[in-house]
């Protein structure tokens, strides 16, 4: 019987060519965006390698320092005394008048590390400096690059995939050993090609010869944090940034909380932190702020141009939700519609068959099994879509260094979606079609 | 005779199963005090009142009457695709006034074939799997429903246009494939609502001339409903009716 439903499906489709092509593309478009748009939201905030552990993380990218301007105001109260005499009372208050200095910067490192050592519900956490760039030159060919100077525990928060060689450790922080992590790219760019007998090989960054320790596989996102090509340790910065005990500098902090729910505790310790701060009395401000975020928090805050971090998600997510509602809204509504003309319109097939011996539940199966159909066809086709379009852009740059990933689960998914969809568009009109009397369909 | 289960085999040479008429006094249909009462909002349409009609075995019976008097309703109730409002419908020794849901759609595979006026055939099938439906529900395997098929559309002389489609057919043929689907399922009863109105007199009498040979060869019994005094001649007996009522 299912070989039979499944015929008749495929016979049904391949007569209504214009019905099916609508559907097909309907289906498999829609689906194919879905995809593009779950596998560029998987890149950008899933948990991927370095950041198998993001939602765990907290970044500190920046800190405010600000100071409140003050009116004075005066407030005077007039009262009539028994005698007849005015008495007047005076008051003087300070409020805030609304206007402030700020500026907004990363920090130095002697602030992070005197402050933000001892932070409780942290796993681990790392205090880097991402904004360096570094000309090499090889041949005559300049090879910038960008700088990353990090601690040891960098490696734990972040989980590089090593493709030879190892990260450097805690003695090499300590003893300032100029030794480098490089990415592949960066080992094919300078040494013509990336294998293990690069480790151990001397490069030239700068003025100093640095040994390559180890090489990592390139990230698949361009996040701030992870986004370097060579990663030195932090003591090999210019002394000058390593030592200065200015709250500024060039570095921002990574926690990786005990689980994900730790995460706001950690905030709200920063928060703390930060109200709480002693500011060194000769400071041309009164206060700081701590601008701190899970990942897609500070992923809306860095795209909104904003540093409060809950409000820029809300601004971001709730109207990219919406327009994905819409976006959905449209090609279902579209099947459903479609669904119910096709069903009406074989009124009187429905009709035979039911005079023939098919009851209720046949009718009902057959709509049904040809709504699968149409759908599994459309979302292979939307499949085979969305893994061209990632191919073409990944092996393009088109998106920067972002790779998209194409995943079955999220495939699996939608097609689910798109089912419950394509079924209840389906079943409703064939369950009152299954219910009609024959003799009134037939008239 | 039953067919049932995926793969169950049918007998060879089943084209005759009952003598045939007059020599079977079995009562095949049996219609008591049958009424039917269209209702809307505002008013109530008498279709069919107090009709009594008994068909033994084997019969080839017509029913004529003016448009509208209750001909196609009587025949819909017959074939358990209407419900009456009040009465009771016996069909091959059933009662079957009650039945409803699977059990009707079974009766109906079981024993019943339909030949409509304007043919209803499924377009998107082609002439064989047409054929093939009443077998479907039935559940016979492939091999068995398409052996049975064939059988069926040579009897009605087109196995030659068993892969072709509906809209491929002039009207004719329309209707031999509507009789091949509908005698598939070796049904007791046919039942046909005016099967020749749609043709031209030359076709209507070919019609006529397969439907007469199934009921002499293979002793079905049939009902038909027709506007064409020639062709209930045919037949071995008239029914008349007028508003709902058999005049004769």
């Amino acid at each position: 019987m299912i070989k039979n439903y499944l015929t008749l499906a495929l016979k049904v489709l391949k007569r209504k060519p214009f019905y099916t092509f609508i559907s097909l593309f309907g289906i498999s478009f829609t689906l194919m965006i879905l995809m593009l748009i779950t596998s560029m939201g998987d890149a950008l905030f899933g948990a991927n390698q370095p950041m198998s552990d993001v939602d765990r993380m907290v970044f500190l990218p920046m800190l405010e320092r600000y100071t409140e301007f003050y009116d004075t105001v005066y407030t005077v109260d007039t009262i009539v005394m028994d005698d007849g005499s005015l008495r007047m009372d005076s008051t003087e208050t300070l409020e805030p008048n609304g206007s402030m200095n700020n500026s907004n910067g990363q920090m130095s490192f002697s602030f992070l590390d005197n402050n933000l050592r001892d932070l409780a519900d942290v796993d681990s956490y790392t205090f880097l400096s991402n904004s360096s760039f570094i000309d090499a030159y090889l041949d005559g060919r300049k090879v910038t690059m960008g700088t990353y100077y990090t601690d040891a525990r960098y490696w734990d928060v972040f989980d590089f995939n090593f493709l030879h060689g190892l990260p450097f450790g805690p003695d090499d922080v300590t003893a300032a050993n100029k030794v480098a992590v490089i990415t592949e790219r960066i080992a094919e760019n300078y040494f013509g090609a990336s294998g293990a007998d690069i480790v151990g090989r001397e490069m030239i960054l700068g003025n100093d010869p640095y040994r390559v320790v180890g090489i990592v596989e390139r990230p698949l996102k361009d996040d701030e944090t992870i986004a370097g090509d060579v990663f030195l340790p932090v003591t090999t910065i210019d002394n000058r940034q390593y030592t200065s005990t200015e709250i500024y500098g060039p570095f921002q902090a990574v926690f990786k909380a005990s689980s994900p729910g730790k995460r706001e505790s950690i905030k709200q310790q920063l928060t703390f932190l930060a109200e709480n701060y002693e500011v060194p009395p000769d400071a041309n401000y009164e206060h700081i702020r701590m601008y701190s975020g899970t990942a897609t928090e500070s992923f809306a805050a860095n795209l909104m141009q904003t540093t409060d971090t809950e409000r820029a998600k809300l601004m971001l997510f709730i109207p990219l939700f919406v327009l994905l509602a819409l976006f959905l809204a449209l090609p279902l509504i579209n099947l459903i519609n479609l669904n119910v003309s096709r069903v009406f319109e074989r009124k009187s097939e429905i009709a035979v068959r039911k005079a023939f011996g098919a009851d209720s539940r046949d009718i009902l199966y057959q709509f049904i099994f040809e709504n699968l159909v149409l759908t599994f066809i459309g979302g292979f086709i939307g499949l085979v879509l969305a893994y061209l379009i990632i191919q073409y852009v990944n092996a393009n740059d088109l998106i920067g260094i972002v790779r998209l990933a194409f995943s079955v689960k999220i495939f699996f998914y939608f097609i689910l979606v798109i089912l419950l969809f394509g079924l209840l568009s389906g079943i409703l009109p064939a369950y009152r079609m299954s219910r009609t009397t024959v003799a009134t369909a037939l008239r | 005779m039953e067919i049932r289960g995926k793969g169950a085999k049918a007998p060879r040479a089943p084209f005759t199963p009952y003598p045939p008429y007059p020599l079977y006094p079995f009562k095949m249909i049996e219609l008591q005090n049958v009424s039917k009462s269209y209702r809307t909002d505002t008013i109530e349409t008498l279709a069919l009142q107090h009709m009594n009609l008994s068909v033994p075995a084997g019969e080839f019976l017509s029913i004529m009457g003016p448009s509208g008097c209750g001909k196609s309703t009587l025949l819909n109730i017959m074939g358990l695709i209407d419900e009456p409002t009040e009465g009771s419908v016996s069909l091959a020794g059933k009662e079957v006034t009650s039945y409803n849901g699977t059990k009707v759609a079974r009766f109906r595979n079981e024993q019943l074939g339909f030949i409509f006026q304007s043919f209803h055939l499924i377009n998107d099938l082609s002439v064989v799997d047409n054929v093939e439906l009443p077998l479907l529900y039935r559940r016979v395997g492939t091999k068995e429903r398409r052996r049975l098929s064939l059988e069926a559309l040579e009897h009605v002389g087109l196995s030659n246009r068993a892969g072709h489609f509906p809209t491929q057919l002039s009207g004719g043929q329309k209707q031999r494939v509507a009789i091949a689907r509908a005698i598939v399922g070796r049904p007791n009863i046919i039942l046909a609502d005016e099967p020749t109105g749609n043709l031209d007199s030359h076709m209507g009498d070919e019609i006529m001339d397969i439907l007469t040979r199934l009921n002499t060869d293979l002793g079905t019994t049939i009902v038909m409903v027709t506007h064409d005094e020639r062709m209930a001649k045919k037949t071995h007996r008239l029914v008349r009716l007028s508003d709902g009522e058999r005049v004769s």
